[in-house]
């Protein structure tokens, strides 16, 4: 059944909104999908504000024949009936239906009906239908499904630590003692009234017991009514509603005892996040609990209050149980690991099967990153020397976007192929601008809290670039290539590009510590590629920080050319006379320009005859001191004469993978003046022993003097670190990389 | 009561919760409440269809009054029965060609399930009769 080429695999749902399991549901499908090989899109028919930039609107969707659509279904949608009429491969992903009999006056019993009499419509239409649970699949069965395939839903336990609980809400929570916790969306088959009953029971035996229910609920509704009215007569009771990541983390670390009154679930997402954050489980076996739980927890078959009290008290205090139960539980959450879903999945969606017996020139090798050409940035620079450097014995083709500028996104550079010298240069178009104001406003948010892989994954899609093509095309195109080498591991071409090719990548991360770093959807991007080309040691050692389970690393980093430049040209195109520091680079906050002009200011103020600052690079910055002179982007050549000519370099950027700069000082014999909140410029310098740091302007003064005394010794210490860094070195370890992979994927 | 778990002796905790229970006088008064099991049997999409049409295609016909909000919620509510109890007869003109219309689609919907459903048993029945010539294959895909 799987053709030969296109294995991409869309999915249609009719609402996609944050903190709704359907929608995390169909994220961590698709970063499923994707290291399985598939590319593909999230469309929907109602997509929640701010999901834009992640989710489509099912309009756009254009289903190719060999495609994949997966629809996620639920309550009666029109999506059941689009489905019908795809002429592609189509399969449904079913979450369950509420039965009707829990809403008998509600508007909502209309939908819930149809949405099972949808599901049988669709039973002979349909290539596959994948279940989260065995209670699911057996109804698919039932329905008269044929292909049916079992996916659990999976949750990683590292969102559930502590360290990831919002510390208001935990230390809110956990005044008072014994909490007893039950999740989920205040619905009448969820039984909340159950909850309460326990409560009161449990009120006996421990007077201070405090019941914390965290789910939506609506204030009008009926039902809900009737639970607050309940809930008055009882001591401690406390509706969080609806909660944020954050937050729900904290009510599960606060929590003494998770409950369950369910009377119908199709998987349980709450129980396996209890067993994450490791909370003891009482569950009532209905539906899909007793599957889920699989003997771990405690799963009761009657709601005998009384009875259930003294079971809750046995479990809350730290009694033999307790343990026994922890231990199993623990043991039961391995099985919702995305690795051990995985082969579930690949069992229903098979992977594309390998034309690599096709492959004519077994020396291809494609090189993705953001931006490729006359563009700044340290990373794209490094990336387009590699290229042309492998260029001479390997077959290299670049896949990058038609992009110069990375805040925005435009395509500057048509679409399409060209030359460039020996490397072929493949353009795929952005399809969506970045929005850098809501893009900002999101960082701010996000990078002071814990965050879910929901949240990060919209982080990352609004960043971009955003180029379907280029991954349909890495998909397509996939056996064309002996390996793939990424750069910089913080754009979408990297995070989704890399596990459509797995361990035939080479990952260049040019990490440094950012906000971003500590992101979890990243885990991936350093955990599958066959090596990691680091630039420092200390990036190799950030790496190890912060993803313990990284693929294996290299250090590699750039070769220097060390011809001089010729100082006087570039004083006489500039007008320059007097002494001068420089920077070149992008002109921005984030490269720390702002901190660079205070300590310019104050080394103005404290030296007799002070250099000018020229500043050099491409920026939307207004640049307005005295001293201080911008010369706008300059070319290669301008570049290595200026730095050649300069009293010193200033590095103000404190993130940092390498710095190119500082190196290319070092190859002119120049000394560098870097910022020392950048470990990687403090190992540069260190080990060259060719500059100075600084992390205040009392300490750029200061630096400014040293060199002023011993300037002509750094340069030459410079220069023989430089050195060094020869290309041959750096060529020879990708070299060894991509034979390896060549070796092993043959 | 049945508890599930093989992690710890189950009989020996429902025996020592049954002790401290009988110890409070609370063993007898408690009557258990089982949830009744429910297997939810496939809807006919076809009849369940036939029956949607039937059911709404009178669009003069108001819906349950029902709000999830509250506060303001309820008054909404209440302005809404008040404007159903004052203006039917306006409502039953302006969806007089719809109600029309939608039972013409019912009607259709009727005729045309009907026949699926008698092509569908014809079908079927022409492939029992014919003589199998080999087993099935593996293959789950149809």
């Amino acid at each position: 059944m799987v053709g030969p080429l296109g294995t991409v695999v869309h999915q249609i749902i009719p609402n996609f909104y944050s903190g709704d399991a359907s929608s995390l549901a169909a994220l961590h499908l698709q970063r499923l999908l994707r290291c399985l090989g598939h590319a593909g899109e999230i469309f929907a028919l109602e997509v929640a504000p701010g999901m834009t930039s992640l989710v489509k609107p099912v309009s756009l969707l254009r289903a190719l024949a060999d495609d994949w659509v997966l629809y996620h279904h639920g309550i009666a949608s029109p999506l059941s009936g689009r489905i019908l009429h795809l002429r592609c491969r189509r399969g449904v992903v079913y979450h369950n239906i509420t039965p009707a009999r829990w809403y008998p006056r509600s508007p909502l019993r209309e939908s819930l009906v149809a949405g099972r009499a949808q599901l049988k419509a669709m039973a002979d239409h349909l290539d596959v239908a994948i279940a989260d649970s065995r209670f699911n699949a057996q109804e698919l069965i039932a329905n008269g499904y044929q292909n049916v395939h079992v996916v659990p839903l999976f949750v990683e336990p590292e969102r559930f630590g502590v360290d990831q609980a919002d510390p208001a809400t935990l230390t809110q929570l956990r005044r008072g003692g014994t909490t007893i916790l039950s999740v989920g969306r205040i619905m009448p088959h969820k039984r909340f009234e159950d909850v309460l009953c326990l409560h009161a029971e449990l009120l006996r035996l421990r007077p201070g017991a405090r019941l914390v229910i965290a789910g939506e609920y609506q204030p009008g509704d009926a039902y809900f009514r009737s639970l607050r009215k309940a809930a008055r007569g009882l001591k401690n009771v406390e509706f969080l509603g609806k909660v944020s990541h954050p937050e729900l983390v904290a009510a599960y670390r606060a929590a003494s005892l998770y409950v369950s009154m369910s009377e119908h679930e199709g998987f349980g997402v709450p129980l396996i996040e209890a067993m994450a954050a490791g909370v003891p489980i009482m569950a009532f076996g209905a539906g899909a609990v007793r599957e889920t739980m699989n003997d771990s927890g405690v799963v009761f078959s009657e709601k005998q209050f009384a009875f259930l009290a003294e079971l809750a008290s046995e479990l809350i205090a730290p009694s033999a149980l307790r343990k026994a139960v922890l231990r199993a539980q623990q043991r039961r959450l391995q099985a919702f690991s995305a690795s051990r879903v995985l082969p579930c999945l690949r069992s229903a969606i098979p992977p594309r099967r390998s034309t690599r017996r096709a492959v004519r020139n077994r020396r291809r090798v494609a090189l993705i990153v953001q931006r490729y050409g006359e563009v700044l940035g340290g990373a794209e620079i490094h990336a387009r020397q590699v290229a042309n450097r492998l260029s001479r014995k390997w077959e290299i083709t670049v896949l990058t976007t038609c992009s110069r500028d990375h805040l925005r996104w435009d395509n500057d550079f048509p679409a399409g192929s060209h030359r460039e010298q020996r490397v072929e240069v493949q353009r795929f178009p952005c399809q969506r601008p970045r929005d850098l104001r809501s893009f900002n406003m999101l960082s701010r948010t996000l990078f002071d809290r814990p965050t879910d892989y929901g949240e990060e994954q919209r982080w990352l899609a609004e960043q971009g670039p955003y180029v379907p093509d280029l991954f349909r095309h890495l998909d397509k195109h996939r056996d064309d290539f002996e390996a793939f080498i990424f750069f910089t591991y913080l754009y979408t071409s990297t995070v989704w590009g890399v596990p459509l090719v797995g361990g035939r990548a080479i990952l260049v991360p040019t990490a440094h510590d950012e906000p971003p770093l500590r992101f979890g959807v990243y885990q991936e991007v350093f955990a599958l590629p066959s090596v990691l080309l680091c630039n420092t040691p200390e990036e190799r050692e950030l790496i190890h920080r912060r993803f313990p389970r990284h693929a294996r690393t290299r250090l590699a980093g750039v070769g220097i050319d060390t011809s001089p430049g010729t100082p006087s040209r570039f004083r006489k195109r500039f007008h320059l006379t007097l002494p001068y520091l420089m920077y070149v680079g992008r002109i921005e906050s984030g490269k720390g320009i702002p901190e660079l002009l205070r300590c310019y200011a104050e080394l103005r103020r404290c030296v007799a005859e002070p250099p000018e600052l020229v500043l050099a690079g491409a920026g939307s910055m207004r640049i307005d001191q005295r001293g201080v002179r911008y010369i706008g982007p300059i070319s290669e050549r301008d570049k290595l004469d200026g730095i050649a000519g300069a009293f010193a370099v200033v590095v103000p950027s404190r993130y940092e993978s390498l710095s190119l700069l500082a190196l290319e000082a070092f190859s002119q014999a120049t000394p560098v003046l870097a910022n020392g909140e950048s470990e990687v410029l403090k190992g540069q310098v260190d080990r060259s022993r060719a500059g100075f740091t600084y992390r205040d302007p009392g300490s750029f003064v200061r630096g400014y003097r040293q060199i002023d005394a011993e300037r002509r010794v750094l340069g030459r210490r410079g220069l023989a670190y430089a050195r060094r860094h020869s290309w041959k070195r750096v060529l020879e370890v990708y070299d060894e990389e991509l034979t390896r992979i060549a070796r092993d994927h043959r | 009561m049945k508890l599930l778990g093989t992690k710890f002796n189950v009989p020996e905790l429902i025996a020592r919760i049954d002790g401290r229970l009988r110890a409070r006088g609370l063993l007898a008064t408690h009557q258990p409440r089982a949830a009744p099991v429910h297997d939810e049997v496939p809807i006919d999409p076809l009849s369940f269809n036939l029956h949607a049409l039937e059911e709404h295609a009178d669009t003069t016909r108001p819906l349950p009054l029902a709000t999830h909000r509250g506060g303001l919620g309820q008054l909404v509510l209440a302005a809404k029965w008040t404007f159903r109890k004052t203006c039917q007869v306006f409502i039953n003109e302006a969806l007089a060609r719809q109600r029309i219309f939608n039972g013409h689609v019912r009607d259709s919907y009727a005729q045309l399930s009907a026949d699926i459903l008698k092509l569908k048993e014809e079908v079927q029945t022409l492939r029992a009769s014919q003589p199998r010539r080999r087993a099935p294959g593996k293959s789950a895909k149809r």
